[in-house]
């Protein structure tokens, strides 16, 4: 058994693990889809058994405290980041303003075979949000403004940005560039219930120019398509603030033949009902991100320097810098 | 565009001490080598003189950097205009600092301004094109990590300048010119840089881990950058590996460490450029 492990801790094996890690990262260069996890998991499982059969037998090792931290923290990265792999969560979601985050409007999702699901516990509702822009249309900070559920009946105030997450049970919602304008439209058909929902339009502004989507009343073949038409300030030369509120709209609706423009609070009579354009309103995209390991990890990833550290003082604190076999006659 | 020609008089003016420097450096190798006497040493008087160019070059690029901040109120942390004049900045400075505090490693400077007037004649290539902040930079782990990043860089181009000098030893007139040291020394102290390099890499990638979990959402995903500085950290834990396992010969060591070096100063200079999705909170 220690010879086997003894074989298994060599060093050589340690150079042939970091080559094909640095192939299996080579490989992973973006991350695209089609390469197989195991070009970076097969080599760091060789490495993690390699360094572990080293721990357990090689006294170069486990005789030096600050060395033996830095690999075990080595180790417990890897071990750390492949607990992260199988319990992580990404997706994303479009969040309506004045609309409470549903979970059914998750999009994206890829997520690790051991994640526990928690998600449907998140509870926050949307209002508005703001994106400072600079000259160029270059995007500065955004300030996303939500009411959080404190998980006692009560509901907290919070802005949440592209780097100040909302953090809720592990999950990370980020704010992205993916944000836009909403109508709020209330159909009232000729028979039945009115109903009311948000119409989301591509994002603003990078698709200023098709600020367009279509919808069919429930009940009917037809599609009624509706463009909106927006002032928002925005001017490409200087400074200005992507604020919702702010902004001046027309919707215009296109059905079949006919075409009408609406101001917010109109209505117009359509066939089979009644549309009525409530209000303007916005819409922001998050990222949402989970992974149970990022403190371990970061806490880990100190220590390992840490012990790198260590290691390296008690190695050199005894010699000095100096190399020179004569240092007497400097001029 | 007036703006833009503040800063540059300030950072021609550096580059030119450090071009001072860089002769002085040359000069005073080049005098040992023409002493008669036998492992004669380099002047400290000269060696002074290399050390106040080098520090009027520091100062000269601090102004020229303060000039730029103060015009464009952010830091020179965006595009590789601002990238080369902050490490044109760090590298001399903290050169300098250790060519003053370790006296024996001052041998290095023939190879050492070389490499640094390898970003210095780049910079006089380029456009001097303002940057725009991204919404992502304002992060104060951003400074962790351009401050662990620039120690690292400067602690390989130390070790880098050392390996050279092994190196140029092989020639026989820089053999005379470094007579006074032995190789086994310098790859003792080149190795022992390469160790502040591996720490001060880890540090660098923990705190743009860090960092990239707050402003793009994961901490990790193999972008250009990431992987290149990746293979940088694992080349310097191979490096070590190397000459622990197999006891290579000195000279090897000393390619290995200027393999590394080219290694991370691609990954600086290379990477964030070669590719569009290369931290991404820049677009
Ligand atoms: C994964 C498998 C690994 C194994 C089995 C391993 C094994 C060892 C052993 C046995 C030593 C002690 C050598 C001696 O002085 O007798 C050592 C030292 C060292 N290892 Fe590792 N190692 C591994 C990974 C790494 C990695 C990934 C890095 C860094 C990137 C690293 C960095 C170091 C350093 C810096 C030393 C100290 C060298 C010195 O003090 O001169 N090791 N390793």
């Amino acid at each position: 058994m220690m010879s086997w492990l003894r074989r298994l801790a060599s060093t050589r094996l340690t150079l042939l693990g970091m080559v094909l890690l640095a192939i299996g990262a080579g490989l992973s260069y973006d991350n695209p889809a089609d390469v197989s996890v195991w070009v970076l998991a097969g080599p760091l499982l060789l490495l993690a058994s390699n360094l572990f059969a080293a721990i357990l037998t090689q006294p170069g090792i486990n005789r030096r405290p600050g060395l033996l931290m830095f690999h075990i923290g080595l180790l417990s990265i890897c071990a750390l980041a492949a607990i992260g792999r199988l319990t992580f969560y990404d997706a994303r979601v479009e969040v309506s303003q004045n609309g409470a985050f549903d979970v059914a409007a998750v999009d994206e999702i890829s997520q690790g075979m051991f994640h526990p699901s928690e998600l449907n516990r998140v509870q926050f509702v949307q209002q508005g949000y703001t994106v400072e822009y600079r000259p160029g249309v270059v995007r500065g900070i955004t300030r996303s403004y939500l009411q959080v559920s404190d998980g006692r009946g009560g509901w907290e105030s919070k802005v949440v940005g592209d780097d100040t997450p909302l953090v809720v049970d592990g999950y990370r919602f980020y704010t992205t560039f993916n944000k836009g304008f909403a109508a709020v439209l209330t159909w009232s058909p000729d028979q039945g219930e009115a109903i009311t929902g948000t119409l989301h339009m591509p994002s603003y502004p990078l698709f200023d120019y098709k600020q367009a989507n279509s919808w069919t009343p429930p009940g009917s073949k037809k599609e009624i398509k509706f463009w909106l038409r927006l002032d928002t300030g925005m001017d490409e030369d200087a400074d200005w603030l992507l604020d919702v509120s702010q902004a001046q709209s027309v919707l215009v609706v296109n059905n079949g033949e006919q075409r009408l423009e609406l101001q917010t609070g109109q209505t117009a009579s359509l066939p089979g009902g009644q549309l009525r354009y409530e209000a303007l309103s916005g819409w922001m995209g998050y990222k949402i991100f989970y992974d149970p390991t990022l403190k371990w990890l970061f806490i880990a990833s100190m220590l390992t320097v840490l012990g790198l550290c260590l290691h390296y003082w008690a190695k050199f604190k005894h010699q000095s810098m100096a190399i020179m076999t004569d240092k007497q006659s400097k001029t | 565009m007036i703006g833009v020609f503040t800063e540059l008089p300030w950072m021609w003016a550096g580059l030119f001490a450090y071009a001072i420097a860089t002769l002085l450096a040359f000069h005073n190798v080049w005098q040992v080598g023409a002493n008669s006497a036998a492992a004669a040493l380099p002047s400290r008087q000269g060696e002074n003189r290399i050390l106040l160019a080098l520090v009027s070059g520091v100062l000269l690029l601090t102004v020229a950097l303060a000039v730029r901040w103060e015009r464009l109120g952010h830091g020179p942390f965006v595009n590789l205009f601002e990238l080369l004049m902050s490490q044109l900045f760090s590298l001399g400075l903290i050169y300098s600092v250790i060519y003053w505090r370790v006296p024996d490693l001052r041998a290095s400077a023939v190879v050492v301004m070389p490499l640094i007037w390898v970003l210095g004649s780049w910079i006089l290539l380029m456009e001097p094109v303002d940057s725009r902040f991204p919404p992502t930079y304002h992060n104060d782990w951003l400074w962790a990590h351009v401050g662990f990043g620039k120690l690292f860089l400067s602690f390989c181009l130390v070790a880098a300048g050392l390996a050279g000098v092994i190196l140029l030893r092989t020639i026989p007139y820089f053999a005379r010119c470094f007579a006074h040291m032995t190789d086994e020394a310098l790859d003792q102290l080149a190795w022992r840089f390469m160790m502040l390099t591996l720490v001060f890499d880890s540090l660098m990638l923990i705190a743009g881990a860090v960092w990239a979990q707050d402003a793009w959402g994961r901490y990790w995903s193999w972008d250009a950058l990431e992987t290149s500085s990746f293979m940088t950290w694992l080349s310097i834990g191979a490096g070590i590996h190397v000459r622990l396992t197999y006891n290579i010969p000195i000279r090897l060591g000393a390619l290995v460490i200027l393999a590394i070096f080219f290694l991370a100063f691609t990954t600086y200079f290379g990477a964030p450029y070669y590719s569009e999705s290369a931290h991404k909170g820049v677009i």
